[in-house]
């Protein structure tokens, strides 16, 4: 009982000495609540911030670090006292890494759209580069912002990405593994029964040769010349040499074209199946696009006829060749579906494939053209989306046009875009930047231009 | 007979004019003996078969509008009596197994001339065997035989469950006649690009694997349930186990003869299949032709006189024609066609048909009374010089027929 009393007079001690005071000790005590609340509240921000699944950075406009999570200490390796004053650039984005510049987060609002998600390289401490995914948004702090980022390691996706796309090679080049062999089985038939036939032939020849002789030595050594004749006439005309005349000529040349056909798919899917080397290199899109539509012949021919108006003043286009022909040939396969999609299953004539080149404001375009189907205003929107497919399971992965997209837009700052008539047919069209990144560079003068005005 | 009754017509179709060419230049020694026409795509050939009946139709499989199985399927439907093949140089599985119903024969190009020569040289051959043409096609139309639902269900079970195992899958192959010779077709015809001349249906599960087998009997149903059919599950299990014991004392015979391996392989299989044909006319005339078994057992009249005079041919004509269609090896086909009259064929000694003729009538001598004079051709026998063997070879049957 004795605490109970003990405060029970203390409290009320309090009161009655109300008039002396009493004001200073309760405004002391609001105050200290206010504190508790707000340092209570700082603590549940920083804890909130703390448990955050992704980095959290919160830089000045210059770049200067003034937050830091856990997460972006565990991600980057640099504590958040090591960070905060420093600049992001002698950080996580360093000029060697990355093009973000002086700016940091700054620079990738600017350069890349506003409020979107921008992928990016950054840098650990022990030096690794990975792949991130940065939010960011400004906030208004006085006369200046501050920005506040949100960094998602996308390392492992990017891998992901990286293997889906060599599944899908290796899915295309199986898929042509069989078309090739088709190819080249049907010359080799050919080639072989013309051998055969000029083998025969030949002894059929020879044995008229033969009895020449007779006649030569029947005439010189005075044999019985007559009787011989009648055996050279009887053996040419049984040998039908006629007939063997046209035939032989025929089946050389066309067993020479047979071999010549096979060697030129050899030499497509050897130039097609290069390892494309990791950088850019100076590239005839021409041939290559060639090349890949030899490869093919086999996904396209029973369906359609390809016709094909290349720039003969195309130069060299700095391009990573595997993978443009990759592109190349996933456009051709999805245009062959698209026809054998719009000839359905009693076919009477083959649709047209057009690929075209040409050059235009320092761009290389590149039209793959069908008289297909055509693609339905509702899914046009998705079919770059990976996985997406309209075709029947096993005809592919709905990796295709993904791939087509993630090589010419990512990895060469190109365009590719789809203008499609339901009924009518389907032209996709590649641009390629004519020098490397010039396309980025332009849009960074122009931006420059402006700024400076 | 005119000359022209006598060549066998051929139509060869391809979208590739040099293919054609080829074909028709290396073909050239055979002009007296085949009467060849060569087209360029699936319409023209309907159309030229329209005006005259061709022996055997050799197709590619890939061409535009309409490909060769669907050309296949047609001939099958209008001119079952022609014989199928198909010469390609696919390799899409997928393909392949569309083809695996209606060609009779899968050739892969590129092809061997000899090969083909002797291909064609030996179907055509055969489209003479069998005269009365409603028989013809009604074998040519097969592209499947009834197998016994026990094995089937069990076989589908084990190809679907996830621990199926090739060995498992070839063992019940072997146990069901009819899927033995489906199998042996689907390996011996190339459709696979497989080594040819297999006899052996473990060996052929083997050769195809679970990857090519499950979809050749899950989509492409190259087995048949018996549902389908017009025997009984009686009837199949009496033929089956009678032709079954019989490849078991063919091979023991074969061994004791000293024939090789591949002989004696061959032997076992010529028993297995020996039968065949009764499957086919079974299948085909349900009770009608049970009813014709019965009184030939009943008044002891030759099964194959009653076949003939019936339905224009025997079991074994049926069963040798079959084979042949399905491209097995020369020597099963020999045994399985001869095997009621071993002198038609044409070894000097101790055959592979010598082993099937003798197993079959010792099985038979087995299943009625004791003290019957044996059924053995005394003259065959004396031709080949092995009178004295016969009381061996019993032994031997009675050994296998022994209870272990």
């Amino acid at each position: 009982m004795a605490p109970e009393q003990l405060l029970y007079p203390r409290t009320a001690d309090t009161s009655s000495s109300e008039p002396d005071g009493s004001d200073v000790h309760t405004e002391l005590l609001s105050v200290k609540k206010e504190l508790r609340g707000a340092l209570e509240r700082e603590n549940w921000l920083r804890r909130t911030i703390d448990t955050a699944n992704d980095a959290f950075v919160s830089t000045t406009v210059m770049g200067e670090v003034l937050e830091w999570n856990s997460k972006a200490e565990q991600l980057f390796g640099w504590s958040r006292a090591e960070v905060i004053g420093k600049h992001l650039s002698e950080t996580i984005f360093p000029p060697s890494v990355s093009d973000n510049g002086a700016g940091g987060l700054q620079h990738l609002i600017q350069v890349r759209s506003e409020g979107k998600r921008v992928e990016t390289k950054a840098r650990t401490l022990d030096g690794d580069e990975i792949s991130v995914e940065v939010s960011i948004s400004p906030m208004r702090e006085g006369s200046s912002f501050v920005l506040n980022a949100f960094i998602h390691d996308i390392t492992s996706r990017k891998q992901l990405q990286a293997q889906l796309t060599h599944a899908q090679k290796l899915e295309s080049v199986g898929q042509l593994s069989a078309g090739i062999a088709h190819e080249i089985n049907t010359p080799t038939q050919y080639v072989g029964d013309n051998t055969r036939f000029l083998e025969e032939s030949f002894e059929e020849i020879l044995g008229v040769l033969n009895c020449f002789n007779e006649l030569l030595q029947a005439v010189e050594g005075q044999g019985d010349v007559a009787a011989v004749v009648a055996k050279v006439k009887k053996v040419s005309e049984a040998a039908d040499l006629e007939y063997l005349k046209k035939e032989i000529q025929d089946s050389i040349k066309q067993s020479l074209e047979g071999v010549s056909r096979v060697a030129s798919i050899v030499r497509a899917m050897k130039e097609f199946s290069h390892p494309g080397s990791a950088t850019k290199t100076p590239t005839d899109i021409n041939k290559n696009i060639k090349n890949t539509i030899t490869v093919a012949t086999n996904e396209w021919k029973y369906v359609a006829k390809m016709v094909t108006e290349m720039d003969d003043e195309m130069p060299l286009i700095p391009c990573l060749p595997g993978d443009l022909n990759q592109v190349i040939l996933n456009l051709i396969v999805n245009s062959a579906h698209a026809i054998a999609e719009a000839l359905g299953k009693n076919p009477t004539e083959k649709g047209t494939i057009t690929i075209s080149t040409a050059l235009r404001d320092n761009f290389a375009e590149i039209r793959v053209q069908d008289t297909g189907a055509g693609i339905p205003e509702s899914i046009r929107r998705r079919i770059f989306d990976p996985f997406f497919t309209t075709k029947g399971v096993g005809v592919g992965s709905g990796q295709g046009l993904a791939i087509a997209r993630s090589v010419i837009v990512d990895k060469h700052a190109g365009t590719i875009d789809v203008n499609s008539v339901e009924g009518q047919g389907t032209t996709f069209l590649v641009r390629l930047p004519l020098e490397e990144q010039s396309a980025l560079a332009n849009e960074k003068h122009d931006r420059k231009k402006k700024d400076s005005k | 007979m005119t000359k022209t009754e006598m060549t066998t017509r051929i139509l060869f179709v391809d979208d590739e004019p040099k293919v054609l060419s080829g074909l028709r230049r290396m073909l050239r020694a055979y002009r007296s003996e085949w009467t060849m026409e060569f087209c360029e795509g699936p319409e023209q050939a309907l159309a030229i078969m329209s005006q005259t009946p061709y022996d055997v139709v050799i197709t590619d499989m890939r061409m535009p509008v309409m490909d060769g199985a669907d050309l296949l399927t047609e001939i099958r439907e209008l001119y079952p009596g022609t014989i199928r093949i198909v010469l390609s140089g696919q390799s899409e599985q997928e393909r392949i197994l569309r083809a695996v119903g209606p060609a009779h024969q899968y050739l892969s190009k590129p092809c061997d001339p000899e090969f083909l020569r002797a291909t064609i040289r030996r179907v055509s051959l055969l489209s003479q065997r069998i005269q009365k043409p409603e028989m013809k096609a009604l074998v040519s139309r097969m592209d499947s035989l009834p197998s016994l639902p026990s094995i089937y269900f069990e076989l589908l079970e084990e190809l679907k469950s996830e621990d199926a195992s090739v060995d498992c899958v070839g063992k019940l192959i072997s146990k069901d006649v009819s899927m033995t010779a489906k199998v042996l077709q689907v390996v011996n015809s190339s459709f696979f690009g497989l080594p040819v001349h297999i006899n052996d249906a473990q060996h052929a599960a083997a050769l195809l694997g679970l990857n090519t087998l499950k979809p050749l009997v899950l989509t492409a149903s190259i087995f048949r349930q018996l549902e389908d059919s017009r025997v009984s599950a009686a009837y199949l299990e009496q033929v089956f186990s009678h032709s079954l014991e019989v490849g078991g004392i063919a091979k023991a015979l074969a061994k004791a003869e000293g024939l090789g391996k591949e002989s004696a392989d061959n032997a076992f299989i010529g028993g297995a299949l020996h039968d065949v044909g009764k499957v086919v006319l079974g299948d085909n005339f349900g009770q009608e032709y049970v009813a014709l078994c019965q009184d030939s057992e009943a008044q002891g009249n030759s099964t194959s006189e009653l076949e003939r005079k019936q339905f224009g041919a025997t079991h074994a004509d049926v069963g040798g024609f079959l084979l042949g269609l399905w491209g097995l090896p020369q020597e099963i086909i020999e045994a399985v066609a001869y095997h009621h009259e071993p002198d038609t064929g044409i070894d000097e000694g101790f055959s592979t048909l010598s082993a099937v003729y003798v197993a079959n009538l010792l099985c038979s001598e087995k299943a009625k009374s004791e003290g019957q004079e044996s059924l053995i051709d005394e003259g065959y026998l004396a031709r080949l010089g092995l009178q004295d063997r016969v009381e061996a070879w019993r032994q031997i049957a009675e050994e296998l027929a022994a209870p272990v």
